[in-house]
């Protein structure tokens, strides 16, 4: 993965760098050029000044080899050679000055080259003066070292050396913190994106951001966009189906309806149309399962839905259609509903109820009992319970009957939604769902515990 | 009992024209929004309830009730719906219909709440009649069959209100709001003593007084 950071980074510290450098070779330059041509100088008036000694005190002034000691106190030596670099007088540790076209020492002044050199096992710079000896060009050279130029050439170089360091130290830190700063937008944009909810699809809002992030913010508005349109597609989609669905099935259960309660005394067709009432209950309520295992998915759970609610409120809304399906299977149904507050959203909480009733209602034998129940729990949240007094559910077979399509009982005509669709809305509500059994006797007992 | 009954769906239309006529109302049919509009401009009030389906070809059944409440006509509406999108109940009521029902729905619940949205703009003074029970109000003479039922004036008011909702169940607490309104002093188990009461004074009225254990009552015609 490349970082934009990192790619800024380089290509602006690295250039930053390199102009570093060369602004510190410059610097050098300007600072050590004219520190040696100084030092030159006083070598060459030496070397010119001890000419001149030779010229007219003779070869004495060059008895012990030694140059006199200049005021950095370097030490230094000299000689006397002759034009063809023969020693005359003084230090034979000298070498001979550099001989051009047989003439040593022809140039003159400033333009006599200096030479740098090994004496005594030390650095030395020679310069050289023309001098005459017995009539003859003679050349005198004075060698002399250079501690006190080595001095100041570190100096130079430390003081470079600190300060680029430093400058390169502080560019670079700058370098970060701006590039930071110019990213802090990318950074608010993640954080936006973060904060958002899954289905939250409504398009960023440009007016604060850079110029330079408003095409990636319209791209992603554009993708965002074509999403929700997938998304409302597929509402409209599932309200159709719904539509297309539901009400030819709503037909036929009254046709049906008409034709059975006709033919109520002929039993043969009484049979055969209270089947195809089955039939019609069934496609009818799986319909309604598919759809609201739908409605349950968690990418479709809108918080905003979610509003302060009862759930006694929501079983009473509910309880025509329990105690009209308990009668039809001669259950004692029976109720305990005290408050129990809750925040949810009402029509899955609806599906909730109902399925839970539902299964409880179909899997219990005729004549059986079944008491819904809910209220506030002692300290914790709210909670719904709906039991009953039928087989029970194996203690081994009790995780699997949340799972969709699972039917423990193959004798009843159920979809194996219901259970799951129970699940689904418990998880988004974030309430625990439970399985065990009556304190007395056989039965299955559900309940669901919310926040 | 006259009902306008708008739904496109040839099949459903049908069946509810039947299914109604079955109950005694006389039902009127139209197949679409425009055509529900214009009849309903045309003679108002055309019936005492409209059962409206919302997914109508043309305008929708929202713009029918809306048109309908603009025009000041206050006739209840019972919508019926295919769609569950939660919007969709909402909005509906929120248009100024008086109740909805969500495709497909059981029989006796479509006629029940017919009935309940009838009885809230009919006179008091209707006879309330559920198998040999008759209860005039307005007369304040009750009767199973040719025999005078006595009934006190609590008993009264519990039996007029099961009467009311039959075939609807009613909790405790929907009859203590009905028959004590200004908050006298009236117990849940007062409610249990006069349904116990008139359960024994209803014996052999061809009617069933279920109890729905923990919450309430269930009047309906004896099967």
């Amino acid at each position: 993965m490349s970082s934009i950071r990192l790619r800024l980074l380089k290509w602006l510290v690295g250039p930053i760098l390199v102009c570093n450098l060369g602004a510190a070779a410059l610097t050098y330059m300007l600072a050590w050029t004219p520190a040696q041509l100084a030092f030159d100088d006083g070598l060459r008036a030496a070397a010119g000044a001890l000419a001149g000694r030779v010229r007219a005190e003779g070869l004495g002034v060059l008895a012990d080899g030694r140059a006199p000691d200049d005021a950095a106190g370097e030490a230094g030596w000299a000689a006397l050679h002759d034009g063809a670099g023969r020693l005359l007088a003084g230090s034979a540790a000298l070498p001979p000055p550099v001989t051009r076209n047989g003439q040593a020492g022809a140039e003159r002044g400033r333009d006599t080259p200096l030479r740098d050199a090994q004496l005594h096992g030390e650095a030395v710079r020679i310069a050289v003066a023309p001098s005459i000896w017995q009539g003859a060009p003679a050349t005198v050279s004075v060698a002399r070292t250079v501690r006190a130029r080595q001095g100041v050439h570190a100096a130079i170089v430390r003081s470079l050396v600190l300060l680029e360091g430093v400058f390169s130290l502080a560019l670079a830190g700058l370098v970060w913190f701006s590039v930071g700063n110019g990213l802090a937008p990318l950074a608010r944009l993640r954080a936006r994106l973060d904060a958002r909810g899954s289905a939250d699809l409504a398009p960023l809002d440009d007016a604060q951001m850079p110029r330079e992030l408003v095409p990636v913010v319209d791209a992603f508005n554009a993708l965002l966009g074509r999403i929700d349109a997938g998304a409302r597609a597929q509402d409209e989609f599932r309200a159709n189906v719904a539509h297309q669905l539901r009400t030819p099935l709503a037909g036929l259960k009254l046709q049906l309806e008409w034709l059975a309660a006709r033919h109520a005394a002929d039993p043969d067709s009484a049979r055969s149309l209270a089947l195809m009432l089955q039939a019609n209950e069934r496609l009818i309520r799986q319909t309604n399962q598919l759809l609201s295992l739908e409605r349950a998915e968690p990418n479709r759970f809108a918080r905003a839905r979610l509003q302060p609610l009862d759930l006694a409120a929501l079983v009473a809304d509910s309880i025509q259609h329990f105690v009209e399906q308990a009668a039809a299977r001669d259950i004692d149904l029976g109720f305990e509903l005290d408050a129990a507050p809750i925040e949810g959203d009402r029509f899955l909480l609806r599906d909730l109820v109902d399925n839970l009733v539902d299964n409880a209602l179909r899997y219990t034998p005729l004549g059986g009992r079944v008491t819904v129940s809910c209220g506030a729990g002692s300290g914790d949240g709210s909670f719904l319970r709906v039991e009953d007094n039928g087989p029970g559910i194996p203690a081994q077979l009790r995780s699997q009957v949340f799972e969709r399509f699972v039917r423990l009982d193959q004798q009843t005509t159920g979809s194996g939604l219901g259970l799951a669709i129970v699940r689904d809305i418990a998880n988004l509500h974030g309430a625990e769902l439970g399985l065990g059994e009556p304190d007395e006797g056989s039965g299955a007992v559900f309940t669901v515990r919310f926040p | 009992m006259h009902i306008l009954l708008v739904e496109d769906d040839a099949v459903l239309a049908d069946g509810l024209n039947r299914t109604l006529q079955a109950q005694g109302m006389q039902v009127e049919i139209a197949r679409d929004g425009l055509q529900a509009d214009a009849l309903l401009q045309r003679h108002s009030p055309i019936a005492i309830v409209i059962v409206l389906d919302i997914g109508l070809p043309g305008i929708d059944g929202f713009e029918v009730v809306r048109r309908l409440r603009a025009r000041g006509d206050a006739t209840p509406v019972l919508l019926l719906t295919a769609r569950d999108a939660v919007e969709d109940r909402v909005r509906g009521l929120e248009t100024g219909a008086d109740d909805y029902l969500v495709k497909p729905f059981a029989t006796p619940e479509l006629v029940a709440r017919i009935r309940a949205l009838a009885r809230r703009n009919a006179p008091k003074s209707a006879l309330l009649a559920l198998g040999n029970i008759v209860l005039d109000s307005s007369a304040r003479r009750a009767r199973v069959g040719e025999r005078p039922l006595e009934l006190s004036v609590r008993e009264w008011a519990v039996l007029e209100y099961l009467l009311q909702h039959a075939g609807r169940v009613v909790s405790k607490q929907q009859i203590v709001d009905a028959i004590a309104p200004w908050g006298e002093d009236l117990t849940l188990n007062a409610v249990e003593v006069y349904v116990s009461r008139l359960r024994l004074k209803l014996d052999g009225a061809g009617v069933a007084l279920r109890t729905i254990r923990g919450f309430g009552y269930l009047l309906e015609a004896a099967a």
